[in-house]
């Protein structure tokens, strides 16, 4: 029996991409604020020798590299990595549901809820403690907003489902523009710096908060790649090939906004990210959701860290303004190049 | 072996019902023709069978089962529906499409097995699109996507397969080389397959049996050439036609001549006095022959009422279950006024609906010709102590036709 040609392909675009990753994350590590450069195999002795059980075997390093590395390089490389992930896989299924290379994580306004929940938090004094729990609340409910809006005779139009993700964004982001407005200027360049993303203090703590949510976000979205697939055919064309619709939807839209909503509460919104990263891939992988998730995943986790070190040389430019500064030139390379190949 | 059966079945959306009391048989290897001008719930008839559209009353049985009760995949597994058009959001390519169609038999944590591509292979054999197997579908022309849509829909391997217009989009050479196509599969696969058509010389050509659908009901059902008559044509299309046979495969094509306007002022005028069911087939029969057809006195939820109002038969309606108005019947005595023949059917006579056998006599009064249908004995449906029966008796006496079914009513009018 012949076997379809492209099988053999997407595991090794898989470990190549794995690979490039695991690179990045160790090329990011030996990068950091002006001046404090780190050698690459330092870099890797000092997190090899970190890992449990590993330590004794090797030399003990020491010194303010250790902590640099351990404490303050690696946390936020590897919330890069997930934060780069979660954004890429939601914003894949959300084009999977909205049948558009247009639509983004954040088409539920879990950005702009997000938002005005970190300028209510700065504007309120609460601490940075507080800040993501707020964001992440006010993120779940704007997005439970708009689908309850979205909605019609039980129904989850994606048409009505957009237009309530418009107007419902324009809210947020008047509310918070407002606070913006109201807060004196320190208060008000927290907010706005907010607004741009950054890496910038990552503990390890907020990455193990992030990542049970992202693993879990992205086992129910690849779990649902069929799905995804068939809904391309239109969802009455779906349901006669056995798919629940409705159900698939609810679920897929809940997963893409956690996983959205939990990044940004942490890191602030980073735009771009969601957007590009799945429309890029889809250009090389194809449409396949199977393959698309997790090239998909690996590019933007890939993409978040190279963003997040040219942030960091760089003296801490917004990373929200880096992804898009550098990913718009190579996004509209993508599309010259395959102009006329794939159709978009 | 009974594929599809349907039941009293009603459906619609928002409450509206645009599907009415459907009943149908679909046996295995039939080849069934769903044809009716637009709106008249064609396509909705179909989406009910896969369960896209919930009905609201009655059933419909795939295979003996409720398909209310049915899982979507195991739907899925039974019938394939192939649409009028299909936009792919993505740009895949044609296998993988064709392989989409195997979705109802993977399990949620499993991949596709050695027959999935073993069935896909041969949808694409069977519908011989072979060379567009690795095309992107963004690339493919509309018959070409159609095809790739069909193939889709035959790696299902459905043994009922729903056609919703799915030929409409194409020249006529495709469609003909798709409709062939799925005859093919009919006779040498054994599938079942429910065709909704626009073109009635197609649904002709290659339906056996064809269901004729008017504003949410089946009008009509059988052969072709049963059905395709120029009475159901004027009927239901509102168009003159000559129905002719094919020469060669003495299949049916149509010649339209003309649409009328007001059909109804076509031939002679014909009141029927009905009620309770009674009137429901004679005054389909009577459209159907092209007479001017009008009826009364019927209360509102009366069956003859739902049929005339159907039929688009000027009525004249009472409030439910209440007695006759003296409105109401000055209303009825003018639409006997305007008809040659009075037509009274054999309905149950009381109190409330007397006025209705006295107005037979009125129109005796007035010379009209009077028949009356009577296959039950009056002394037997009067339920007003004799008085019905003797109004009966004296009509007949004073010249009222009294015949015993309904063919003999439409032979004398003919």
């Amino acid at each position: 029996m012949m076997k379809p040609s492209f099988r053999k392909r997407p595991v090794s675009t898989f470990v190549l991409l794995s690979l490039l990753l695991l690179v990045t994350v160790f090329a990011s590590a030996m990068v950091g604020s002006p001046g404090v450069d780190i050698s690459f195999t330092r870099v890797i002795g000092i997190i090899i020798s970190g890992l449990p059980g590993v330590g004794k075997m090797l030399p003990e390093y020491s010194g303010s590299h250790v902590i640099i590395i351990r404490e303050m390089r690696l946390p936020r490389i590897l919330l890069g990595v997930v934060a780069g992930i979660a954004l890429s896989v939601s914003g894949t299924s959300m084009q999977g549901i909205f049948k558009n290379p247009m639509a983004s994580p954040f088409i539920l306004g879990v950005s702009a809820g997000a938002a005005f929940g970190a300028a209510a938090s700065i504007v309120l004094g609460l601490g940075i403690y507080v800040l993501p729990v707020v964001a992440f609340a006010s993120a779940m409910g704007t997005a439970l907003l708009v689908f309850a809006l979205g909605r019609i005779h039980g129904k989850t139009d994606v048409a009505t489902l957009l237009l309530a993700g418009l107007a419902v964004n324009f809210l947020m982001q008047s509310l918070t523009a407002y606070l913006i407005y109201l807060s004196p200027p320190e208060k008000r360049t927290s907010i706005i710096f907010w607004m741009w993303g950054s890496f910038n203090g990552t503990i390890w703590r907020d990455f193990w908060v992030v990542l049970p949510v992202v693993v879990a976000g992205i086992f129910v979205v690849y779990v649902f790649y069929r799905e995804l697939n068939v809904l391309q055919l239109g969802d009455e064309s779906a349901l006669h090939l056995g798919v629940e619709v409705e159900k698939t939807k609810l679920i897929l839209l809940a997963a893409s906004s956690l996983l959205a909503a939990v990044v940004v509460s942490f890191t602030g919104i980073i735009g771009f990210v969601g957007l590009i990263i799945p429309h890029a891939t889809r250009i090389i992988t194809g449409p396949d959701h199977k393959k698309l998730i997790p090239a998909a995943a690996l590019t933007g986790g890939i993409f978040m860290v190279l963003c997040d070190t040219i942030s960091r040389a760089s003296g801490e430019i917004p990373i929200g303004i880096i992804t898009g500064l550098f990913g718009a030139p190579f996004f509209i390379y993508l599309l010259l190049r395959s102009r006329g190949k794939t159709g978009w | 072996m009974v594929k599809l059966e349907i039941k009293n079945m009603y459906a619609g959306y928002d409450r509206k019902h645009v599907l009415k009391d459907i009943n149908m048989k679909v046996n295995q290897g039939d080849f069934l023709g769903i044809i009716g001008p637009n709106g008249c719930g064609k396509s909705t008839l179909i989406r009910a069978i896969t369960g896209v559209v919930d009905y609201i009353r009655g059933d419909i049985l795939l295979d003996g089962i409720s398909v209310r009760e049915m899982r979507r995949k195991d739907i899925a597994k039974r019938a394939a529906v192939v649409p009028q058009n299909t936009f792919i959001g993505f740009p895949f390519t044609v296998w993988e499409v064709v392989l989409m169609g195997r979705n109802p038999y993977i399990g949620r944590f499993e991949s596709l097995k050695e027959e999935d591509y073993e069935l896909a292979h041969r949808a694409i054999n069977i519908t011989g699109i072979e060379k567009l197997k690795d095309r992107r579908v963004n690339t493919l022309s509309g018959g070409e996507l159609q095809r790739v849509v069909i193939a889709r829909a035959v790696a299902q391997d459905p043994e009922l397969l729903l056609l919703d217009e799915a030929t409409a989009h194409l020249d006529i050479g495709h469609k003909i080389e798709v409709m062939d196509m799925i005859k093919k599969m009919n006779r040498e696969e054994d599938v079942t397959v429910v065709s909704v058509h626009h073109n009635l010389d197609i649904a002709a050509r290659y339906c056996d049996r064809l269901i004729l659908m008017d504003k949410g009901r089946i009008r009509t059902m059988g052969e072709p050439e049963k059905v395709l008559t120029p009475g159901h044509l004027r009927a239901v299309y509102g168009i003159e036609a000559e129905v002719h046979e094919n020469p060669r495969d003495g299949t049916l094509y149509i010649s339209p001549i003309e649409r009328k306007e007001i059909y109804r002022t076509f031939g002679k005028r014909v009141h029927v006095i009905c009620g309770g069911g009674t009137g429901g087939k004679l005054l389909t029969a009577l459209v159907d022959e092209g007479y001017g057809v009008s009826a009364g006195v019927l209360n509102i939820m009366d069956t003859d009422l739902e049929r005339a109002e159907f039929l688009d038969v000027d009525v004249v309606a009472e409030a439910p279950f209440s007695h006759v108005s003296r409105e109401r019947q000055r209303d009825n005595i003018r639409k006997i006024e305007e008809a040659e023949t009075v037509i009274l059917t054999d309905f149950p006579v009381g109190p409330g609906n007397l006025s209705n056998l006295t107005d037979g006599m009125k129109a005796l009064d007035m010379g009209k010709r009077v028949i009356m249908l009577d296959r039950t004995g009056m002394e037997n449906r009067d339920h007003t102590g004799g008085e019905a029966t003797a109004i009966h008796r004296q009509m007949c006496e004073r010249g009222a036709i009294s015949v015993p079914s309904l063919k003999a009513v439409t032979d004398m009018l003919g």
